[in-house]
């Protein structure tokens, strides 16, 4: 069958463009990431075809929606591949999503590039062509449990509440980082999980609380979850002395939104990257996001980077194998090539982690909703004093 | 776990469990008078609370005084659903279809509210959202406490306007026996009519306080629409007392259990004490209709 | 009584029989694969709730047990990734039969509005168990055997399976219907007092008619799971499954035969093309559609289609009759 010739094709035809397929969730659970995705990789291609294109062929990207279920990926990727003949297929948003795509685009032996996979899961369902270029998630919380546990006795706190959503991205996180604040003689005074459906967390925040941890970390997967937490916090006049989310405070002007500014303050979120971050890439990438969506650097979404990044990744192989051969990619990627991102360095293992990727933790500073800056590891020059202990709500 | 965790998990539970009341009222008043599952129920709390949010963001009107305004207007929403939808549905399949319908309509709805608001998640803001009070170490959320006077004002309404108005006596009736509500003069199709009104405007309100205690977007509805057939089949459908019994009981049992036990147990809790209660009693507690047990 | 043989399913199967062999794109045999298993779903749920007029909302309870069967099983015993695992599938509904026991026996007990409920809950009680106990995988799922078959052939398997497990139902739907057994569902749908009064053992009816339905459910949860290769809690045990076959056979036809295999072709392809082609509006259109087609064919797609044939068949047998008056024939 002809379906899959574009595949073996490495030198496209003269002018033909390189047409890359994406399923992301435009409705559904996973559409506000969804969405954000789709921004960050048209971002991308923009700047790629202003730039003259990759080996001289201009990029188009093809969107089709998967309204946030495993099944219609499934669909979407032959959709993508077979009959609308893409040269690439990117990742879809969420680890859930990640597994199903791949294992499909792997029967037509195409690579699946993703910037949003980064769940154990996905690097344990044997795939070979899963690069994932965003931070394996399960040591994210290595930097902020490391620099808590070297405080100073006397401002070192005494405890903390473990809280996380029943998801994969969030779970493997927590037990990480509560080994090593243990083993500083933190005490742990709460340590639950919640379901990841539920809409009401008042009751859940009003335990943690009740348990007045002077930490909290909280496994969440979304800013509603986050800014929850935060308001039945200040609700029971609660505030501990830390408070770090795995996701939401690093969405930007979504996160500052749904907090409100002044909230903001003091709240940390670990991630690779921020609209802060120095690498000249990234600095172009956010002057141009803000340039065409307006806002601030620290509102700039993380969501955006890694859909960028993964773009960025794909040009570097598509350029090293001198076009669109899916099976020279996938070798080139795993031969442990180092690659550039707006993220940082990209590296891949022989699972598709980016092993390369430096974990920072963020922290919203002040109340102006302008500052959000790199506090970890302490070890980096680069990093600012943290604010600790938190200030008040709302201060 | 100490007795402060304990309390606020009872007050937490009571606080939201009489809102939770007041929206599966107006589900059960529905149900009683017309045989009808508004299955819309749970999109139609998440569209009060939307309006509330329009009100509040654009026109800068008060969450509290936007009821004026989002109950009447719900209201309205209620009567036309009724009279271009329900009124035609017949027969001894009303019920099934009945749930087929509203859940067309809720599916409408959302796919609306998806356009006009976006997907992302939103919640209602106002200086005293976030304000508490403490009593005895147990914080109150100056909303919760809100909700709750809200919720007890208009269940009394509710209440004083079935067994102290003459419109009462029709609808009291409709619940009884509808053949013969129509027998002894009464226009059923009127009370019908005004009842889903007031089934449906009760969710502008309900909206409006789980719209400021939840960060929500539409598809929120389908979380807490299963949450409001649990607590009225818990109570006995048709049943006020029970819908309002079983509103508070299950979001109260839902939080102990949560803070006792795990968060992760407390959806799963409510929906093993229905099921435990109807193996007791089929009926649900205050449900009046024999069941039939063969 | 003596009618034309029905003998619609005949060119029915020879064109899904060779559906795969004119259509060689794979997004749409994927879709093809899916739309077999909600036509099979809708059929054996059709087969108690349309019968017995008890609608359950909760059937995504065996297709997640089936689902979760075949995942559990090929992980567990290391099966090699391949056609082998389809023998799990009659596993699957086992399993899915063998959770709606207990589930038919607790349930059936109450009226049909609180049945509904009840079956409502019950997939939220098993979807949370499976999101939170360890043998399930909890939120990260199970990762299936990855069967590396061809991208250009990969669905043909899953589609003739799907359709074996659609012709099967469809039989056994169409045997139960004529059957003594049968009979005893729709008096229950009719009238349960009159059935029971007419010495009809209406729990015991109930409970086998709920159990087999379960069967076919689970087996198709089964396939689901073997050919996306991942499960995960919420998409096992989904509540918008339960409503979907609903929906189906209610747009098709309520307790009749053809009505859900038309409902389910009907909507899983009207999704996959809004849900494509409208992101942002489908569930609007959809929404429209059902409520156009509840308000204007409120017996369903089949019937409506049935009662105009008839009608029109009428009227001329009425016309060539008044015609021919002195001719007195015995209509049939």
């Amino acid at each position: 069958m002809a379906t899959t010739s574009g595949a073996s094709s490495s030198g496209l035809a003269k002018g033909a463009p390189i047409n890359i397929g994406i399923s992301l969730s435009l409705s559904g659970d996973f559409s506000a990431d969804g969405i954000a995705f789709q921004q960050g990789y048209r971002l991308w291609a923009a700047d790629v075809n202003r730039a003259g294109g990759l080996l001289g062929h201009k990029v188009v990207l093809t969107f089709v929606s998967d309204a946030s279920k495993a099944d219609q990926v499934q669909t979407n990727i032959q959709n993508l591949i077979a009959v609308k003949h893409v040269n690439l297929v990117f990742g879809p948003f969420s680890s859930l999503l990640t597994i199903p795509a791949a294992k499909a685009a792997s029967r037509f032996g195409y690579s699946m590039i993703e910037g949003a996979g980064g769940a154990p899961s996905v690097f344990s369902a044997g795939l070979h062509n899963v690069f994932d270029v965003t931070l394996p998630i399960a040591n994210a919380l290595v930097p902020f449990a490391t620099w808590i546990s070297s405080l100073p006795k006397s401002q070192r706190p005494t405890t903390a509440a473990y809280v996380t959503s029943n998801d994969p991205f969030t779970q493997p996180q927590l037990p990480v980082a509560q080994k090593i604040m243990e083993k500083a003689g933190i005490k742990t005074v709460y340590n639950k999980v919640f379901p990841s459906e539920v809409t009401d967390f008042t009751p859940i925040a009003d335990a943690v609380a009740a348990a007045k941890p002077q930490v909290v970390l909280l496994g969440s997967v979304d800013v509603p979850t986050v800014s929850s937490f935060m308001q039945a916090f200040e609700q029971s006049g609660f505030n501990p002395k830390a408070m770090i989310a795995t996701a939401g405070p690093d969405q930007g002007a979504a996160f500052l939104k749904a907090v409100g500014k002044a909230n903001a303050d003091g709240i940390m979120v670990p991630n690779s990257w921020y609209g802060g971050s120095a690498l000249p890439a990234s600095r172009k990438m956010v002057a141009e996001y803000i340039k065409q969506y307006g806002g601030n650097a620290a509102g700039v979404n993380a969501d955006i980077a890694e859909a960028y990044s993964v773009g960025q990744v794909a040009a570097q192989a598509i350029v090293a194998t001198g076009g669109v051969d899916n099976a020279k990619i996938i070798k080139y990627l795993h031969s442990g090539v180092l690659m550039k991102s707006v993220e940082g360095n990209v590296k891949f293992n022989n699972a598709g982690q980016n092993f390369q990727s430096l974990t920072y933790t963020f922290q919203w500073q002040g109340t102006s909703g302008t500052k959000f800056v790199q506090i970890n590891p302490t070890s980096d020059p680069k990093s600012a004093k943290p604010v600790y202990p938190k200030p008040a709500w709302g201060k | 776990m100490n007795a402060i965790a304990l309390l606020n998990a009872a007050k937490d539970g009571i606080l939201t469990g009489s809102v939770y009341a007041l929206m599966a009222t107006g589900l059960t008043l529905i149900f009683g008078v017309m045989d009808i599952i508004n299955v819309a129920q749970g999109i139609l709390v998440i569209l009060g609370a939307y309006l509330s949010y329009a009100l509040s963001v654009h026109l800068g009107i008060d969450l509290f005084v936007g009821l004026l305004i989002t109950i009447p207007t719900l209201f309205v929403v209620g009567v036309v659903i009724e009279r271009v939808f329900m009124a035609r549905l017949k027969g001894p399949e009303k019920t099934a279809m009945s749930i087929l319908v509203t859940y067309a309509v809720s599916l409408l709805i959302e796919g609306t509210l998806n356009t006009v608001f976006s997907v992302n998640v939103v919640q209602l803001q106002a200086s005293y959202v976030t304000r508490s009070f403490s009593i005895g170490g147990v914080h109150f959320g100056f909303i919760y406490v809100a909700g709750f006077v809200m919720a007890a004002v208009l269940l009394s309404a509710l209440y004083f306007m079935l067994y102290r108005t003459r419109f009462g006596v029709s609808v009291r009736a409709s619940l009884a026996d509808q053949t013969s509500a129509a027998l002894v003069g009464i226009d059923v199709r009127r009370v019908s009519t005004i009842c889903f009104g007031i089934g449906v405007a009760v969710t502008a309100a309900g909206g409006m306080i789980y719209g400021s205690t939840n960060a929500f977007n539409a598809s929120t509805s389908y979380d807490l629409i299963s949450r409001l057939l649990t607590i009225i089949v818990l109570g006995g459908m048709g049943s006020l007392g029970g819908a309002m019994l079983a509103g508070v009981s299950m979001v109260f049992i839902g939080d102990v259990v949560g803070t006792v036990w795990s968060p992760v147990w407390s959806t799963m809790s409510y929906f093993v004490v229905l099921v435990v209660v109807l193996l007791v009693r089929p009926q649900g507690l205050f449900g009046k209709q024999s069941a039939r047990v063969a | 009584m003596r009618q034309k043989k029905n003998l619609w399913w005949l060119p029915a199967i020879a064109l899904f029989g060779f559906f795969p062999m004119w259509v060689s794109n794979p997004s749409y045999m994927a879709i093809a694969v899916l739309t077999l298993l909600y036509m099979a779903c809708a059929t054996s749920w059709n087969m108690f709730s349309g019968y017995s007029g008890y609608v359950a909302l909760g059937s995504g309870v065996f297709y997640g047990v089936g689902a979760y069967t075949m995942a559990l099983a090929s992980t567990h015993w290391h099966m090699a990734p391949g056609a082998g695992m389809f023998w799990l599938v009659p596993l699957g509904g086992l399993a899915a039969s063998a959770v709606a026991l207990p589930i038919g026996w607790a349930a059936l007990r109450v009226r049909r509005h609180t049945f509904v409920v009840i079956t409502i809950a019950t997939l939220f009680i098993f979807q949370n168990a499976a999101f939170n106990f360890s043998f399930t995988g909890g939120s990260a799922g199970i990762a299936l055997p990855f069967i590396q078959w061809n991208a250009s052939y990969y669905n043909v398997p899953f589609y003739y399976v799907a359709l074996g497990i659609l012709i099967f139902i469809t039989v056994v739907s169409a045997v139960v219907r004529r059957s003594r057994f049968g009979l005893q569902l729709l008096a229950i749908r009719d009238d349960e007092d009159r059935a029971l009064g007419l010495g009809v053992k209406v729990a015991a009816v109930k409970r086998a008619g709920f159990t087999m339905s379960a069967f076919t459910i689970g087996m198709a949860g089964a396939v689901y799971a073997m050919f996306l290769g991942q499960i995960y809690p919420q998409f096992a045990f989904d509540p918008f499954f339960d409503i979907s076959i609903a929906l189906m056979a209610f747009l098709g036809g309520l307790g009749t035969l053809t009505g859900p295999l038309l409902g389910a072709l009907i909507l899983e392809a009207s999704q996959q093309y809004f849900t494509v082609s409208y992101p942002y509006l489908y569930l609007f259109l959809y929404g429209a559609l059902f409520l156009i087609v509840i308000m204007f064919m409120p017996q369903g797609v089949v019937v409506f289609l049935r009662d105009r044939v008839t009608k029109k068949a009428e009227r001329e047998k009425a016309a060539v009759a008044s015609n021919e008056a002195a001719v007195a024939g015995v209509a049939s």
